[in-house]
């Protein structure tokens, strides 16, 4: 009886479509992933706009405030009374001009002057409009003056 | 002279398993960090210091006064431009865009310098409904071309109304 000599057949997996695909990935998650330091407050709900666009040219000098509520995992609020949120944690609308009185001194020892600094309000759909408006006089008093008001931009329907 | 007679070339086996290894890391790493965020815009609002200066600035303009009065759950009851009331439902912003279309820009949809308009809010109006009335005085949405239209290039809050009682 011939036996056969079977030498252990290794099996060359062919590797390079996989790093192929692989490094496509790699290319597509790094050319989203802007780690830009975004100022958004995930807790605010914007309300939503078709004419709301990005600005044509970037602002030099921004400072974002965001106001919004306290919600439960379920989008229910917990105080129906709106905070800001700010880096020291949720403050009220009045409780926030000791920051911006901050950010007012900062801007004018950097000699920047508060006037050409754009203060990026971001406000959830359901605040009371007078506790932004109350947020604009406030941040006035501090001797800032341009003021912006996000939404989400809305894709337009036909 | 002996010459080695080399049967084949040495094949070099390239060690992919290290590369590999680093290169799902970098892959989980930027799956991880990857945060989706959806297209911001916003709306320039002029606020100048001041009452004088706010004053001398819109003599020169057109001032278009709009009026969103609230009830008291934060809903809308009433728009007005100028002195007519436009109601409350919800083609009542579109009613407000195309009338601001007539006043500022004569029919073509054009770009006016000389007007400015004013919104005055209630205080606890909520603020969607100012967003949706700041858009709807600012511009429109040229139904062939899909681009946006410049109305009214200059908007303001009127003074802060004063906070009813029972919002405390």
């Amino acid at each position: 009886m011939r036996i056969k000599s079977t030498q252990p057949n290794v099996v060359d997996l062919d590797m390079t479509p996989m790093i192929d695909i692989v490094f496509q990935l790699i290319a597509f998650f790094m050319i989203v992933t802007n780690f830009e330091q975004t100022q958004a407050d995930e807790r605010v709900k914007l309300p939503e706009n078709q004419l709301a666009r990005p600005p044509m040219t970037p602002r030099d000098q921004e400072l974002y405030v965001n106001i919004g509520f306290q919600r439960d995992d379920q989008g229910r609020l917990l105080d129906p009374q709106p905070y800001v949120f700010s880096k020291e944690g949720p403050k009220t609308v009045t409780g926030f001009g000791s920051e911006l009185q901050m950010e007012s001194r900062v801007a004018q020892a950097k000699k920047i002057d508060p006037k050409t600094i754009t203060v990026v309000i971001r406000a959830d759909s359901d605040t009371p409009a007078g506790v932004v408006q109350d947020l604009i006089k406030l941040a006035q008093d501090h001797g800032f003056e341009k003021f912006a008001l996000k939404a989400k931009s809305q894709p337009l329907d036909e | 002279m002996i010459l080695r007679h080399r049967s084949s070339l040495q094949k070099i086996e390239m060690q992919m398993a290290p590369m590999i290894d680093v290169v799902f890391q970098l892959l989980i790493f930027f799956m991880l960090t990857l945060k989706i965020l959806s297209p911001e815009g916003d709306f320039n609002v002029n606020m100048p210091i001041g009452q004088a200066r706010a004053d001398e600035d819109t003599e020169l303009r057109d001032v278009i006064p709009v009026r969103l009065s609230a009830n008291p759950d934060g809903t809308l009851k009433d728009v007005a431009l100028g002195s007519r009331s436009l109601g409350n439902d919800e083609r009542v912003f579109d009613r407000l865009n195309n009338d601001m279309v007539g006043l500022v820009g004569r029919g073509a949809g054009g770009f006016s310098d000389e007007v400015e308009v004013e919104i005055d809010f209630d205080y606890g109006l909520r603020y969607n409904y100012v967003i949706q009335a700041l858009s709807a005085c600012t511009g429109r949405i040229n139904p062939q071309t899909k681009e946006v239209v410049t109305l009214v290039d200059k908007v303001k809050f009127a003074k802060p109304r004063p906070r009813p009682e029972s919002a405390e």
